[in-house]
């Protein structure tokens, strides 16, 4: 069920050649199949909030993510995942990504994980708590689902052991 | 995310794509990829995209929901320069791929003749 008055169109950035060739892999309609769903038990304001992203940021401390293989294996994405602490900034980053431009996120990390904005919030008491991790990993999965096991899994491991209640996602 | 328990919201510029899989809350907003959240530095911009996108993960009673954000990017697609400054490994493997249906979609919109009133 669609909200709202405009109608966003997810191709409008896209040259004509990768959205046509994109459009055709996309199933029209809605999926109609069962959803997960679990309701927030408290209101946001006394929730803890984790942020997750797939923009493909690291510390600079860490292992970037691999894009020398992705370069030999074109159908190959990194399915590791990264852990972020909430103060981090772009000083701190490595963003590693060949399906964007990663500049942007380089000189505000908030434009795709928005940590700054999200403990703004948390001061405001909009929401209860940002959670002291955020995570990151790879978007460009072709074709398989390892991620889920191998980055979404630890991910939503560690994020219960923090206490969260809620998660952001932000793709990239 | 959401079946180990956690209620989720996604900030998704390609909601026709997350439309098609099933998710629990989306937010759709019509901005370039790699800057969901807003632009550098616009810390009142990226605010009120957030705000919204909260709004929606408290607001949303099923899931499935699609909320469509009325935000504008101000600039015209090609001076965004989302796109990485050299052309993905995949883009580069599925080149015909991506010519060919170029291709086809022109010569659907040949077919339909002049969209202007005339016939």
């Amino acid at each position: 069920m669609e909200r709202g008055e405009k109608r966003v169109d997810g191709f409008r950035f896209l040259p004509p050649g990768l959205r046509a060739w994109i459009r055709s892999f996309i199933p029209q309609g809605h999926f109609t199949g069962p959803i997960p769903w679990t309701p927030l038990a408290k209101p946001l304001r006394q929730a803890t909030m984790g942020l997750v992203t797939s923009a493909g940021i690291s510390l600079k401390i860490d292992p970037p993510f691999d894009m020398e293989r992705e370069k030999r294996e074109p159908t190959w994405g990194d399915r590791s995942f990264r852990e972020i602490p909430r103060h981090t900034t772009g000083d701190d980053i490595d963003v590693n990504h060949l399906h964007i431009n990663t500049t942007y996120i380089q000189q505000d990390i908030n434009v795709v994980l928005p940590l700054a904005r999200m403990a703004e919030f948390e001061q405001e008491e909009i929401i209860g708590r940002l959670a002291p991790t955020a995570y990151a990993f790879y978007g460009f999965q072709w074709q398989s689902m390892a991620f889920l096991e191998t980055a979404i899994a630890p991910i939503a491991r560690k994020l219960r052991l923090e206490g969260v209640e809620t998660v952001l996602l932000t793709p990239a | 995310m959401e079946e180990a328990g956690f209620s989720t919201v996604i900030l998704t510029p390609t909601p026709e794509f997350h439309r098609a899989i099933g998710i629990p809350r989306s937010v759709a907003i019509e901005y370039p990829f790699g800057r969901p959240v807003g632009q550098v530095h616009d810390r009142e911009g990226q605010r009120n995209v957030l705000l919204k996108t909260l709004k929606v993960l408290e607001d949303a009673q099923a899931p499935g929901e699609i909320w469509h954000l009325p935000f504008t990017w101000p600039e015209e697609p090609k001076k965004t320069a989302w796109q990485p400054p050299e052309m993905s490994p995949l883009i580069k493997l599925y080149l015909a791929d991506i010519r060919h249906a170029r291709q086809r979609e022109a010569e659907r919109e040949n077919a339909k003749g002049p969209t202007d009133g005339r016939s």
